[in-house]
């Protein structure tokens, strides 16, 4: 339903291959968010705004997440070192919703 | 695209709320600084939304309406610029953040808060705002309706025990204005708290204060006002004294373009119509196994909201799903109304809020119930 680079399909056709762990970069508000995206996207590091799920934010309470494959976790952070980027954690989580369909994130 | 997130803002607005902000981006001059026809043309503006707005909430007089950047930004003013230390204040666990963290600011301070508690479906028993009145008790607070759950609460009662007991009554209208009747003479209402962009259906950036004839508000900012320029303070005159600065006038054109389209279309149809999508969602899902249903749908008189989760899975995850996969915008999280969620046992899942406007569809609404459907069913599977 959701169209453009941003949406995911990248993490859609990790599904194929029946990852069942989501990995969600956290952060304090939306501007470390959409800033960190940037950066990514500077170096064709593929990631998703999604909600941030409650039961990873603990104090953070709301806002907004960034998903991203588990082979660019080691290029994520190399890419926030270099920009200085602000984050909260990065938080692996199991996709809930019906694992057996590969058709989330 | 479904949006179903319209207690956040409505997306959809009248076409005249469009249009009249370009013509004021077009025309507009500087409201009150200057006398030639654009400034004039804008002071007249905004003079004739104070009145239209004075008349939709039955305020005494345009004057006692002043225009801010949206309801948080009036509640801090009604709540900084009336209570201090050894005040007390009664509140509710229904409130929004905008409430409770001028509260806690102002607690910190001295100031002390009484939060009168919600039951697990999200209601009060308002014998509670009488149990809670102290001597030094100075005012209640308190939303008209959960920006959560959808519930409304009975101003008109709470206004009735502000009155009978001397203490001012400032009410919430966030999730209310534009759709529910409000008349702040009737409801005893001292300071009304609204924005323009929910159901208002103005611009974001829009908003505004109420503030009974005849009691004085410390303002919160100071600054230029195009009158009185040589003296050391803020004019104390209403509504000047709670306008430092230059107002958006663009998005004000907005607002009173809004308000006209609520008179013409009529709030009571307007309600009748959300009400209805809202009761047509609430019956298409409330019997999917595993689904639970948050707030007290025993009466149709409430928000056009429904929150819920989805067995025990994350609200945000659901939430990307319902967006990825079938395109309905909705909220998850916590909805910045932290004493809620641990009333209705949800803080730690958090909770998928739909909320309708009456643009939105009948056929939306059955989209969302089949998406709804089928995520549970896939769950069974």
């Amino acid at each position: 339903m959701v169209s453009g680079s941003e949406t995911g399909s990248e993490f859609r056709c990790d599904m194929d291959k029946e990852t069942k762990i989501n990995y969600y970069i956290t952060f304090e508000d939306y501007t470390q968010g959409l800033q960190l995206q940037e950066f990514l996207r500077g170096e064709k590091i593929f990631s998703r705004i999604a909600p941030a799920p409650r039961s990873i934010q603990k104090e953070l309470g709301c806002g907004m997440s960034l998903l991203i494959r588990e082979e660019d976790i080691d290029a994520a952070r190399a890419c926030i070192e270099k920009n200085h980027a602000e984050y909260h954690s990065i938080v692996p989580l199991p996709c809930q919703i019906n694992p057996k369909r590969n058709r989330f994130c | 695209m479904i949006y179903f997130d319209n207690a956040a803002t409505t997306r959809v607005k009248p076409k005249q709320v469009i249009d009249a902000v370009v013509q004021a981006m077009n025309t507009m001059g500087n409201s009150g600084r200057g006398v030639h026809d654009a400034s004039l043309d804008a002071s007249r503006l905004i003079f004739d939304t104070r009145c239209k707005l004075a008349e939709f909430f039955g305020a005494e007089n345009p004057k006692q309406i002043a225009f801010t950047c949206n309801s948080t930004e009036s509640l801090n003013i009604a709540l900084k610029g009336t209570l201090g230390p050894g005040d007390h204040v009664i509140s509710t666990e229904l409130e929004h953040n905008s409430v409770l963290r001028p509260l806690y600011e102002l607690q910190a301070q001295g100031t002390e808060v009484t939060f009168v508690k919600s039951s697990r479906t999200g209601t009060l028993n308002y014998d509670d705002f009488e149990k809670n009145i102290r001597p030094h008790t100075k005012a209640i607070v308190c939303t008209h309706g959960s920006n959560l759950t959808g519930n409304l609460v009975d101003i008109q009662r709470v206004g009735d025990i502000a009155r009978n007991h001397g203490l001012l009554f400032i009410v919430d209208a966030s999730q209310t204005a534009g759709v529910f009747p409000i008349d702040v003479q009737k409801m005893h209402i001292d300071i009304l708290c609204f924005t323009g962009h929910k159901s208002m259906l103005g611009p974001q950036g829009t908003g505004g204060i109420y503030v009974k004839d005849g009691l004085t508000v410390r303002p919160l900012k100071s600054g230029g006002s195009g009158v009185q320029t040589y003296l050391k303070h803020h004019p104390l005159e209403m509504p000047t004294a709670l306008e430092a600065g230059t107002l958006n006038g663009h998005g004000i054109a907005g607002l009173r373009a809004a308000v006209d389209y609520l008179n013409e279309t009529g709030i009571d149809e307007i309600r009748r119509k959300e009400q209805a999508l809202m009761r047509q969602f609430y019956e298409g899902v409330k019997d999917i196994h595993n689904i639970r249903i948050y707030g007290d749908f025993t009466t149709g008189d409430r928000c056009p909201i429904v929150a819920l989760n989805l067995g025990d899975y994350d609200s945000s995850q659901v939430s990307d799903e319902l967006f990825v996969t079938y395109g309905i915008c909705t909220r998850p999280g916590a909805h910045c109304a932290p004493l809620m969620h641990y009333a209705l046992g949800t803080e730690k899942q958090g909770a998928v809020r739909f909320s309708f406007s009456h643009f939105n569809t009948e056929a939306e609404v059955d989209a969302a119930i089949a998406a709804m459907r089928e995520l549970t069913e896939e769950e069974e599977e």
